[in-house]
C-alpha cells in the first residue's frame, strides 16, 4: 500500500466516480456519434436543397457544442480527477503503462476541438464541402478517441496476455477489445437519435419537427442492432470467473442486470414512439424522459462493468483496494500496517486496537464499502455479526465464497483489530455495550 | 518520522526520462500560454468594464468573443502536462492531491461553471446588460480560484515534511497555507497572465483579428497598457516570489547554480526589454521577447521542483522498462494531428478572406 486513502466514509464505496463516470459516459459517447449525426443530416440537408433541415443541423450543432465540448469535456477530465484520488496505484499503472496512448488520445481530443469550434463557426460561412470535411475530421478524431480510450478501459477487465508480456500493444488490444468498440461504436450511434429527440422538440415548425423526429428514431434503431450484437460478443468474450460474478455471485451486480434488461427494450420502444406523429408539448417531455431513461442504461452497464471486475481493479494484476496481487504473500507474512506507506500505526496494540481497526478499513474495505452512505453500504451487512469472535471468523473466510471482495490482507493480531473495529468502533458500531469477554480487547478509542 | 518514508514507490517508465521532461516543458509552455490569455484577459475585461465607456465595453465585448476559446484550449491543453507531470512526478501529486481531496475534486466541477459563465457572456452579450458584469465576476472568480488551487497542490506535492497532516485529518481538507512562497507564488502567475494577455488583445488588434467593432488601435495601445503595467508589478513580485523561498533554493539562482543564474539573469534583461517594447507599443517584439521570457521562466520553475525534492527523489532515480514502438505510434499520430489542424486552419482562414472580400 503505497498511497493514502482520501477518508469519505459516507461518499465512499465508488459513489463520487460512479456520479461522475454515469454522466460522462452518456456524452462522450453522444460526442462521437454526434459528429456522423450532423454531418449526414447537413448533407441531406443540400441534397434536396432543405433551408428547415440545415437550420435545425445548424441549432444542433450549438447545442452539440455546448453539451459535448464542455460538458463531456470537462466531465472526461474530471473522471481522470477524480479516479486519482480514489485510486492513484491503478491510475499511476494505467499511467504508466499507457502513456503514449494517452498522449495520443490527447492529440485526438485537440484535433476534436478545434474541428467542431471551425465546424460550428463556419457553418454557412464556408465552402460546403469542405465545411462536410471538417465535420468527417471531428467525428474521425472523436471515433479515435474512443478507439484508444476502449483499448485501456478493457484492459482493465480484460488484461490477456499482458499479464505475461506486460507489452503495450498485448494490454491494448486484449481478449475485450474489438467487441467492445463494437458495442461501444454502437451506444454512440443510438445516442445521436437520442438526443437528437431533445434538439427537435424544441421545432416550431410542425412538419419539419416530425420529419426529423422520424429520423432521429431511425437513428436509434439501425445502431440498436450494432449495440446489442456487439455488447452479446463482449459479453461472451468476458473470461469466465468474471462472467460468473456477473451472472450469478454478486447480489448487487444482478440487479445492475436486471435493471439493463428492462432498460435496453424501453429505450427502444420509447424512441420509436417518438416516430409517431405527436403533440409538442409531449415531445418537448418526452425527449427528456427518453434520455434519462438512456442514462440508467448506460449507468447499469457501467456498474456491471465495473461490478464484474471485482476484486481487481486491473484484472489479476492489482485489486480494487490498491494491493498488487503480487504483492500479496509479502503483506500476509510482514502485516498490512507494516507494508503501508500511509498507515498511522504500523503495529496493532491494545492501545491502538481501535484506530488500527479504523485504517485497515480504511486500507481495505472502503474502496468498495461506504459507511452510511449510498453505494453498498457496510452498517447494514454487518449488523448480523454482533461479536467480535463472529466478525473475526467472517474475516478469516472473507472473498472465498464472497469472491467478488478479496481475501483479508494482514496477520491476525490485524485481523482482530477490524473486528473490533466494525462491531464496536464508533463509526459502525453493531454493538453498543461491551461484553465481559471482549472488555480485555476494548480500549476507549481516540 | 522521516516524511521520505511516505512519498510512495513510482512506477516504471517506458522510454528515459528525458522524453517525458522535453514533452512536459512543451505541452506546459503551451497551456500557460492559453490559460494566460483565459485568465488575463477575463481580469482585463473585467476592468474595463468597471471602468466603462465605449472603448472599454467594445474590448470585453471582443474579448467575450474569444474566451470560450481559450478556456476550452486552456483545459485542453492542460491535459498533456498533467499526464507528464504523473508520468514523471506521480508518487508526490497523487499523494498531495489526496492531502487536498475536497479542493481537488471540486475544480473540474468548478470549471464546468466557469464555462458556461463564459459561454452566456459570450452569448449574450448585449441581452444581458447590466447583469453581464456579474456574469463576468462569477467566472472570472472561479479561474481565479482554481488558479490558486493549483499554486497550493503544485507546492504542496514539493514538501513531503507536510503530508504528515494527513495523521490528524484525512478527510483532505488540506491547503499549503503556511508557506510564504504560495502567495507571491500565486500572484506571480496571476499577474504574469495579465501581461500576456494584455498583449494577446493588443496581438487581436494587430493582426485584424476583431470581431467586434472595437478600434483596432484602441485595442492595441489598451492591451499594450495592460501588458506594461502588469511587467512593472511582475518584476516587484518575481523579486518577493524569489526571497520567499527557502534559502537553498533561492540560492541556486543566486550562484548556487551556474545555470539557474544565468536563468535569472537573462530573465531580469528580457523582463526590461519587455517594458521597453511595451512603452513603445512595439507588439510583434514585445511577443517574441514575452515567449522567451516564458520559456526560460518554466526552466526556472523546473530547478525549483528539482531543488524541492532534491533530499527525496532525482529524475534519473526512475526505472527504464524499455519499449519504444509506443512512443514512435505517438510521434506518427502527432504528426497526423498537427497536419490536419493545419489543413483545418486553412480551410477556416480561406473562407474568412472570402466573407471579408
Ligand atoms: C472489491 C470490492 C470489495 C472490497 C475491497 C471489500 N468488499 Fe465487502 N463486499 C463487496 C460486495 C460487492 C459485497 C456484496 C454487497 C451486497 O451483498 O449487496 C460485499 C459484502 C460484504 C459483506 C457481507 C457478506 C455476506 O455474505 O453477507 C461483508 C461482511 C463485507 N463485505 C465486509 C468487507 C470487509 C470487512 C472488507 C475489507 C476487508 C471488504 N468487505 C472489502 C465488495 C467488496
Amino acid at each position: 500500500m503505497n498511497y493514502p486513502v482520501w477518508d469519505l466514509t459516507t461518499y465512499g464505496g465508488g459513489f463520487l466516480i460512479a456520479l461522475v463516470a454515469v454522466v460522462h459516459v452518456l456524452v462522450s459517447h453522444f460526442a462521437v456519434g454526434g459528429g456522423l449525426f450532423l454531418i449526414t443530416l447537413e448533407k441531406k440537408a443540400y441534397k434536396d436543397e432543405d433551408a428547415g433541415l440545415l437550420d435545425y443541423v445548424k441549432k444542433h450543432s450549438k447545442f452539440f457544442l455546448l453539451v459535448s465540448m464542455v460538458f463531456g469535456g470537462l466531465t472526461g477530465v474530471g473522471i481522470w480527477w477524480t479516479i486519482a484520488l480514489l485510486n492513484p496505484a491503478a491510475t499511476s499503472s494505467l499511467i504508466h503503462t499507457f502513456v503514449f496512448g494517452w498522449a495520443a488520445e490527447w492529440v485526438f481530443f485537440v484535433g476534436e476541438i478545434v474541428a467542431l469550434f471551425i465546424y460550428f463557426y463556419t457553418f454557412g460561412k464556408m465552402d460546403r464541402n469542405n465545411h462536410i470535411i471538417v465535420g468527417w475530421i471531428y467525428f474521425i478524431c472523436a471515433w479515435m478517441s474512443l478507439f484508444l480510450i476502449n483499448g485501456i478501459i478493457g484492459y482493465m477487465l480484460t488484461p490477456g496476455a499482458w499479464i505475461e508480456t506486460h507489452s503495450f500493444w498485448s494490454g491494448f488490444f486484449n481478449p475485450t477489445f474489438w467487441p467492445s468498440l463494437v458495442f461501444r461504436t454502437g451506444i454512440s450511434l443510438t445516442l445521436c437519435g437520442v438526443f437528437g429527440f431533445v434538439t427537435a422538440a424544441f421545432l416550431k415548425d410542425d412538419n419539419l419537427r416530425q420529419k426529423i423526429m422520424r429520423t432521429c428514431a431511425v437513428w436509434v434503431a439501425i445502431p440498436f442492432a450494432l449495440m446489442v450484437g456487439g455488447g452479446w460478443w463482449y459479453f461472451l468474450a468476458i473470461p469466465e470467473p468474471a462472467k460468473t460474478i456477473i451472472l450469478e455471485k454478486s447480489p448487487e451486480v444482478t440487479n445492475y442486470l436486471q435493471l439493463l434488461t428492462w432498460a435496453m427494450p424501453i429505450l427502444f420502444i420509447a424512441s420509436m414512439i417518438m416516430a409517431i406523429r405527436l403533440p409538442q408539448s409531449f415531445q418537448k417531455v418526452f425527449c427528456f424522459v427518453i434520455v434519462g431513461i438512456a442514462l440508467i442504461y448506460f449507468g447499469a452497464f457501467e456498474f456491471i462493468r465495473e461490478g464484474g471486475r471485482r476484486p481487481f481493479i486491473i484484472y489479476d494484476h492489482m485489486y480494487s483496494n490498491q494491493v498488487y496481487v503480487k504483492d500479496v504473500p509479502e503483506i500476509q507474512k510482514a502485516g498490512f500496517l507494516t507494508s503501508s506507506k500511509w498507515a498511522r500505526h504500523k503495529e496493532v496494540t491494545d492501545e491502538n486496537l481501535m484506530d488500527a481497526g479504523r485504517d485497515l478499513f480504511k486500507f481495505q474495505c472502503s474502496a468498495c464499502h461506504s459507511v452510511n452512505g449510498p453505494l453498498n453500504d457496510i452498517v447494514p451487512i454487518v449488523q448480523k455479526f454482533d461479536t467480535v469472535f463472529g466478525m473475526d471468523s467472517m474475516l478469516n473466510g472473507l472473498g472465498k465464497i464472497n469472491n467478488y471482495m478479496p481475501h483479508f490482507m494482514g496477520t491476525r493480531e490485524e485481523r482482530w483489530a477490524l473486528a473490533n473495529y466494525i462491531v464496536h468502533g464508533p463509526d459502525i458500531r453493531v454493538v453498543q455495550e461491551i461484553t465481559q469477554q471482549e472488555t480485555a480487547q476494548k480500549k476507549p478509542a481516540h | 518520522m522521516n516524511p521520505a518514508t511516505l512519498i510512495p514507490t513510482p512506477d516504471a517508465i517506458p522510454v528515459p526520462w528525458g522524453w517525458f521532461y522535453i514533452l512536459l516543458m512543451l505541452t506546459f509552455l503551451l497551456h500557460i500560454l492559453v490559460m494566460n490569455a483565459m485568465l488575463g484577459g477575463g481580469i482585463i475585461a473585467l476592468i474595463s468594464s468597471f471602468r466603462g465607456g465605449e472603448q472599454n465595453t467594445l474590448l470585453s465585448k471582443e474579448f467575450g468573443y474569444k474566451w470560450p476559446y481559450t478556456i476550452a484550449f486552456a483545459v485542453n491543453m492542460g491535459v498533456a502536462p498533467l499526464l507528464f507531470v504523473q508520468v514523471l512526478y506521480g508518487q508526490f501529486i497523487y499523494s498531495s492531491s489526496i492531502l487536498m481531496a475536497v479542493w481537488w475534486f471540486s475544480i473540474f466541477g468548478l470549471l464546468i461553471l466557469a464555462y458556461y459563465a463564459a459561454y452566456i457572456y459570450d452569448f449574450k452579450f448585449e441581452a444581458l446588460g447590466s447583469l453581464r458584469i456579474f456574469v463576468l465576476e462569477f467566472s472570472v472568480l472561479i479561474l481565479l480560484f482554481v488558479g490558486f488551487l493549483f499554486s497550493n497542490n503544485m507546492t504542496l506535492m514539493l514538501q513531503p515534511e507536510k503530508w504528515q497532516a494527513y495523521f490528524t485529518s484525512g478527510s483532505g481538507t488540506l491547503l499549503n497555507l503556511s508557506d510564504p512562497s504560495l502567495i507571491p507564488r500565486y500572484l506571480h502567475f496571476v499577474v504574469g497572465s495579465v501581461a500576456v494577455a494584455g498583449l494577446f488583445l493588443a496581438l487581436v488588434g494587430h493582426y485584424r483579428f476583431t470581431k467586434s467593432s472595437v478600434d483596432r488601435d484602441a485595442l492595441i495601445s489598451k492591451g499594450m497598457g495592460y501588458f506594461t503595467y502588469a511587467t512593472v508589478i511582475q518584476i516587484f513580485i518575481g523579486i518577493w516570489f524569489l526571497i520567499a523561498l527557502p534559502k537553498n533554493i533561492m540560492m541556486v539562482f543566486m550562484g548556487g547554480s551556474g545555470y539557474g543564474t544565468i536563468l535569472l539573469l537573462i530573465g531580469i534583461v528580457l523582463a526590461f526589454a519587455a517594458l521597453y517594447f511595451g512603452y513603445k507599443q512595439q507588439v510583434a517584439m514585445a511577443s517574441v521577447i514575452t515567449l522567451v521570457t516564458l520559456v526560460i521562466m518554466i526552466f526556472m520553475r523546473d530547478l525549483v521542483r528539482i531543488a524541492y525534492l532534491k533530499p527525496y527523489f532525482q529524475l534519473s532515480d526512475l526505472t527504464v522498462q524499455p519499449e519504444y514502438s509506443p512512443m514512435i505510434f505517438f510521434l506518427v499520430v502527432f504528426a497526423i494531428g498537427l497536419a490536419l489542424i493545419g489543413y483545418m486552419l486553412k480551410l477556416a482562414f480561406g473562407c474568412r478572406k472570402e466573407v471579408t472580400k
